[in-house]
């Protein structure tokens, strides 16, 4: 489908595959706890392309997401953000892949996969690929997954907060970063 | 740039004069022949017939880089060049001589060298231990020696970290292997000097299955180099090594490649090591030359608290695909594994990270640090990134970042400016690009490395 600007596109209502951006303008896509294939085509210049994926993982719950960011036209940008917090024996599998097409020079694109692991027994794959074919092209990703901070939780129990109350908040400050960032933009979800 | 044509600088070829030299084409009769020739204990024998047939069985690999020229019919699996190896320098034959001097292994550098091991066709025709290394207890042979005059150590070691059924060119490596290492330093003992091995490959569409292995027991420490410079052939030559080395509870193992066959190598290789407690493993990785080339050096961190890392270089030119990167198997807790992968791409050239770290349920407060930068010199070469994480485990701290982008525009402007020509800015950054690698090697190769980058850049050394 071909997309219109100035409104959040939420894939979990959405519930498309592949979204077309042919025209410039500003472009923002949201996903939550959301399984599947999804192919983002920039097809015009001067789009500007943020999405935004958010996962919380409890119990047997299982997630397998692929997301390519396709660069066809240049002088586009597109930065993505997957971040995920996993409890019990929660499954992520991420497959995030940059493609910049040979006339795509200029092109912006970022990648970016954050998770945050509660639990010994969950399971992560991540696997952020680049396939870049230009090379007028500035691209990056990055991956990240761990504990929360030690030195983070000792500072605020050295305020006088709890362990459990330490870790709840860290949580839910990784969490609330994205739906932060759509507020500003006054997006409602 | 563009129409820069680059002459193998070693792109010679000196007269074939061998002892033996198999058919073409591979099957089990010649890979018991080969065994038979070499007059190996049984077990060998029988390893490399099962090898034989877990190469027949697996099915060439469906990703990376293209493989499907390689006709297996086409090669000759084994060559013996001279009866013996030489004892000394003035032994070897005149050719082999002429053939150092112009990959310049000049003759009073040799001295410095703690060992100079050269592998002339598929057999190590010349070494020369220093006496220092015997006294300490060093074993520093090639294969066949090795496996002739250490047998139990070879049995006890030989394919247990890439056993033949590992993948296709490893099952391959096996059956038909000659030459190669074999390293073996003693409980405490830190070579001091570099071990070097220079090897080429010398005849037409004959491929070279050297077959290495390092043992470093307990708290000992080795830095082995491996360099490389190969003529240029008509028709394509295969290269499929296997590496294994053994690091014992704090021992330290360094391993340098600098990777520059000629553009018509199919440059397979299987290079993995075993990390125990408080070990640490090294590969420095600098692939320059080749056809393709797919590698990617390994680490198993099997005990508590070892450490693996991986500095990479790959440099793809017109017609290259450089399918290069590192694994790390966090297996025990404690462990570590940095890996840094720089590449180049340019005028068509394609460059490849492909990478895996796994952290496993036992691989607590693990650490993984990642990083690959690329740079792409013009719209006709790609750079392409392949990372896989799987964690499972929640102590660990995984991180992985890459860039992607072209040289600098300013930083070319400013020094073109200066007075400095385009090709030789160029190169200047590109130099710059890899330091952090180029800085951990030796500097003879630093010096090397540098210049072929030059020469690559700018059509001339600087």
């Amino acid at each position: 489908m071909t997309m219109q600007n100035s409104k959040l596109i939420n894939l979990n209502k959405e519930k498309k595959e592949t979204l077309i951006f042919n025209k410039p303008g500003d472009y923002v896509v949201f996903f939550e706890n959301l399984s599947g294939e999804f192919n983002f085509r920039i097809e015009a210049e001067n789009v500007n392309l943020e999405i935004y994926g958010l996962y919380v993982g409890k119990g047997n719950d299982q997630f397998t997401i692929k997301t390519t960011q396709h660069h066809i036209a240049p002088n586009s940008s597109s930065n993505l953000l997957v971040k995920g917090v996993f409890f019990d024996q929660a499954k992520f599998f991420y497959r995030g892949l940059v493609r910049i097409e040979k006339g795509a020079q200029k092109s912006h694109a970022y990648q970016k996969n954050q998770n945050l692991v509660l639990s010994s027994n969950v399971d992560i794959d991540s696997k952020p690929d680049l396939e870049i074919l230009a090379n007028d092209v500035f691209c990056t990703h990055g991956s990240t997954t761990g504990y929360l901070n030690e030195e983070q939780i000792f500072y605020l129990k050295s305020r006088g907060l709890k362990e459990s109350q330490a870790k709840n908040l860290l949580i839910e400050g990784f969490v609330g970063e994205i739906k932060e960032k759509l507020k500003i933009k006054n997006y409602n979800l | 740039m563009d129409n820069l044509t680059f002459d193998y600088r070693y792109g010679f070829r000196v007269k074939e004069n061998y002892v033996f030299k198999s058919r073409k084409g591979l099957d089990r009769k010649l890979v018991a022949e080969i065994s038979y020739l070499k007059k190996e204990p049984k077990w060998m024998t029988k390893l490399r017939l099962e090898a034989y047939d877990n190469f027949v069985k697996k099915e060439m690999p469906s990703w990376g880089v293209d493989l499907s020229a390689i006709n297996f019919d086409d090669i000759y699996y084994y060559i013996k060049p001279t009866e013996k190896p030489a004892s000394s320098w003035q032994n070897l034959p005149e050719e082999i001589k002429e053939t150092y001097d112009k990959i310049g292994v000049p003759q009073a550098e040799r001295d410095f060298l703690a060992g100079v091991s050269a592998q002339y066709e598929s057999e190590v025709v010349y070494k020369s231990i220093k006496k220092e290394l015997s006294k300490q207890g060093v074993i520093f042979l090639d294969m066949d020696s090795g496996l002739r005059e250490y047998p139990e150590i070879v049995k006890e070691y030989f394919g247990k970290i890439v056993p033949s059924s590992d993948n296709k060119f490893a099952a391959l490596n096996t059956a038909v292997w000659s030459g190669g290492s074999f390293l073996y330093v003693p409980k405490g003992v830190k070579v001091a000097l570099p071990l070097q091995a220079y090897f080429r490959i010398n005849a037409e569409a004959f491929g070279q299955f050297e077959r290495t292995l390092i043992i470093a027991e307990e708290g000992s420490y080795v830095h082995y180099i491996e360099g490389c410079t190969a003529p240029i052939y008509t028709t394509s030559s295969l290269h499929a090594a296997v590496v294994e080395i053994f690091v014992k509870k704090g021992a330290r193992v360094r391993y340098t490649t600098v990777q520059n066959w000629s553009h018509n190598v199919y440059n397979l290789v299987t290079k993995r090591a075993k990390v125990e407690e408080q070990g640490v493993m090294e590969w420095v990785d600098c692939n320059i030359g080749s056809y393709v080339t797919m590698k990617y050096p390994s680490c198993i961190l099997a005990g508590e608290g070892a450490r693996g890392e991986v500095l990479s270089i790959a440099y793809a030119s017109k017609n290259q695909h450089q399918d290069a990167g590192a694994k790390m198997i966090h297996l025990a807790p404690n462990t570590s594994s940095r890996i840094i992968s720089k590449s180049i791409s340019k005028s068509g050239g394609r460059t490849s990270y492909r990478g895996l770290v796994y952290v496993s349920p036992m691989a607590k407060n693990s650490k993984v640090y990642v990083s690959c930068d690329a740079l792409i010199l013009d719209e006709l070469s790609r750079s392409d990134t392949y990372p896989t994480m799987k964690i499972k485990n929640k102590d660990v701290e995984v991180q992985h970042e890459a860039t992607v982008e072209k040289i600098g525009e300013e930083k070319l402007f400013y020094l073109q400016s200066r007075g400095i020509k385009k090709g030789e800015a160029e190169g200047l950054l590109v130099n710059g690009f890899i330091e952090p690698v180029t800085k951990e090697i030796p500097l003879e190769y630093t010096v090397e490395l540098n210049r072929l980058i030059n020469l690559e850049m700018s059509g001339s050394v600087g």
